[in-house]
């Protein structure tokens, strides 16, 4: 079997780096978020990995959006999904966080760089600064609510298959919470991969303190990927027979094992925790691990989209 | 950095209590009007021969572009040892499920059921080609139009025929009458005395679809292992 060419094949690689760009954005928000309240401060906007992260976002789920027009058969028309809305829809659902999502965004990017920003257009545009000053009040409501919008738009990457009821390997409840969880690592992989770019310190206390969440969100991506497939056999039938064409041999079973958990998890958790017990925090290695992280997720997008249609109840 | 780190948490923690989860409602059928409808096919495998007269005057009557097509016949033997050998002859296309994964999750409402007659219809206009509902169709019958790019598969016919007064073009096309179309609400007709006196089944019940393609299977059956 043509691992990208089979029967029943509706939806091809665009989706998953369309899906992947998504839990980009939403996991680089969410360091950021993170990166300013609880290791940075008030001078968080100074640091090239916020710097990366608050580029990452934006730019992450445009040209995932953009992806995603240009993938349908009238991209034209793509409008209509702003206008009609279907309740039922996870898309539809989806969509409406996406567009929130962005709002709450840029009202927390803007509040970050509040004071470089208000300096900067002091003179010619003071209205900018009148508008952040009326937005501070409501910084914990911002913050709040864009956190979890982070949190909603990481996880409806997976709700968004989950829905499919005639895929039984798609149609898993533990999809969401994977999806959810390797688009925060890959917002961090994402931060520290363009912070060290930017010339951020390697050895500066904000890869310190991601890589102390990236060390239990990978084996927590471990424990669930574990649950996801230990679902699948154990519920028997066709789920147990996904579950095989999906890890056996071919080309696929190789992406899962080699490139999924060899690359992108157990190859990073080890230097994570090199790194962090050797205190030698290097450009190569931060760049060298964010990047396997990074690729360890894209395939894994790749992966669940494809092997997923591949059995069809 | 403590009184940052408390700062937040409360204004998360508020965000959390006062979001309320979105309540999905479903689009309440409207008490049935006199000129209700619930249409219904039923393809006795009996009486099916396999000839394919069905599928293509479906193709011609709605003008179904080579390269997809609304209406499969999917051949499936010979069994049994010659010289009494049959074939099973299994009809695929669209089962107008009652609770139709296809129109749960359009985006757009493009995939949409008609209250009035119970059929799943598409809106070309409304369809972006997002493919969800092609993805999200278990009986894998539905297809982008390669004229309008839209979704599409079988309408019942219902604007080539079923506006006109005609069955649709499959049922009258059959040669052995193996195929019976009617309205489950009518306990007068054809379809629903079938529904009523004959094992009939229909595909994929589990997923609670409720199609409203029903099938009496071939009698002569094979043992596969
Ligand atoms: S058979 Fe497929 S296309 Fe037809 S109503 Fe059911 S889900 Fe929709
Ligand atoms: S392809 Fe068209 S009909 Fe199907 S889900 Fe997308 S918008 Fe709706
Ligand atoms: S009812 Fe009409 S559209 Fe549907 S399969 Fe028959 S001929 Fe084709």
């Amino acid at each position: 079997m043509n691992p990208f060419h089979f029967d029943g094949l509706v939806w091809h690689w665009p989706i998953a780096i369309y899906l992947f760009l998504a839990g980009m954005s939403a996991g680089a928000i969410f360091f950021a978020i993170l990166l300013r309240y609880f290791c940075l401060g008030q001078d968080a906007w100074k640091s090239n990995f916020v710097r990366a992260a608050c580029l990452i976002a934006p730019l992450a789920i445009w040209a995932g959006l953009g992806i995603l027009v240009i993938d349908l058969t009238k991209p034209f028309d793509f409008w209509k999904i702003l206008v009609f809305y279907n309740p039922l829809s996870v898309m539809s659902l989806g969509v409406m966080v996406l567009m929130v999502f962005q709002v709450f965004m840029f009202a927390w990017l803007a509040l970050l760089f509040a004071r470089p920003l208000t300096r900067l257009t002091a003179s010619r545009m003071p209205f900018i600064g009148k508008f952040l000053a009326w937005l501070k009040p409501h910084e914990a409501s911002i913050t709040g609510l864009t956190m979890i919008l982070s949190l909603s738009l990481g996880a409806y990457t997976g709700f968004l298959l989950s829905a499919l009821p005639g895929y039984p390997l798609l149609n898993n409840p533990v999809l969401p919470v994977l999806f959810l969880m390797s688009g925060l690592s890959s917002g961090a992989a994402g931060a520290l991969l363009l912070g060290v770019l930017m010339k951020g310190r390697p050895d500066s206390k904000e890869v310190k303190f991601i890589h102390k969440i990236e060390i239990p969100l990978i084996l927590i991506e471990l424990l669930v990927i574990f649950t996801f497939f230990a679902g699948l056999v154990l519920s028997g039938g066709a789920k147990l027979e996904a579950a095989g064409n999906a890890l056996g041999q071919g080309f696929w079973g190789w992406i899962f094992w080699g490139g999924i958990i060899g690359l992108g998890l157990s190859l990073p958790l080890a230097m994570n925790l090199f790194m962090t017990a050797s205190a030698q925090r290097r450009f190569s290695y931060v760049a060298f691990t964010a990047s396997m992280s990074l690729l360890g997720v894209l395939l894994l997008r790749n992966f669940i989209l494809y092997t997923g249609q591949m059995t069809m109840l | 950095m403590d009184k940052s780190k408390r700062f937040f948490l409360k204004g998360a923690g508020a965000l959390l209590a006062g979001m309320s989860a979105y309540q999905a409602t479903r689009a309440s059928e409207h008490s049935s009007p006199a000129s209700q409808r619930k249409y219904a096919l039923l393809h006795d495998e009996n009486r099916c021969i396999g000839c394919d007269a069905c599928t293509q005057a479906c193709r011609e009557v709605n003008q179904v572009p080579e390269g997809v097509s609304r209406l499969e016949i999917v051949r499936t033997g010979p069994h049994g040892e010659y010289p009494n050998q049959t074939y099973h002859f299994e009809r695929q296309s669209c089962q107008h499920c009652e609770n139709a994964p296809c129109v749960n999750v359009c985006p757009t409402g493009a995939a949409y059921k008609d209250p009035q007659t119970g059929i799943i219809k598409v809106d070309e206009w409304k369809c972006v080609g997002c493919l969800y509902c092609i993805a999200a169709c278990p009986y894998k019958v539905r297809f982008i139009h390669p004229v309008t790019r839209a979704a599409d598969k079988c309408d019942f016919c219902e604007q080539t025929r079923l506006s006109k007064g005609e069955l649709p073009a499959c049922v009258t096309s059959c040669p052995t009458q193996a195929l019976v179309f009617g309205d489950l609400l009518d306990t007068q007709s054809g379809v629903y005395q079938l529904v009523r006196t004959q094992p009939v089944s229909r595909d994929k019940e589990s997923l609670g679809t409720s199609p409203k393609l029903f099938k009496i299977r071939a009698a002569k059956g094979e043992v596969i292992l």
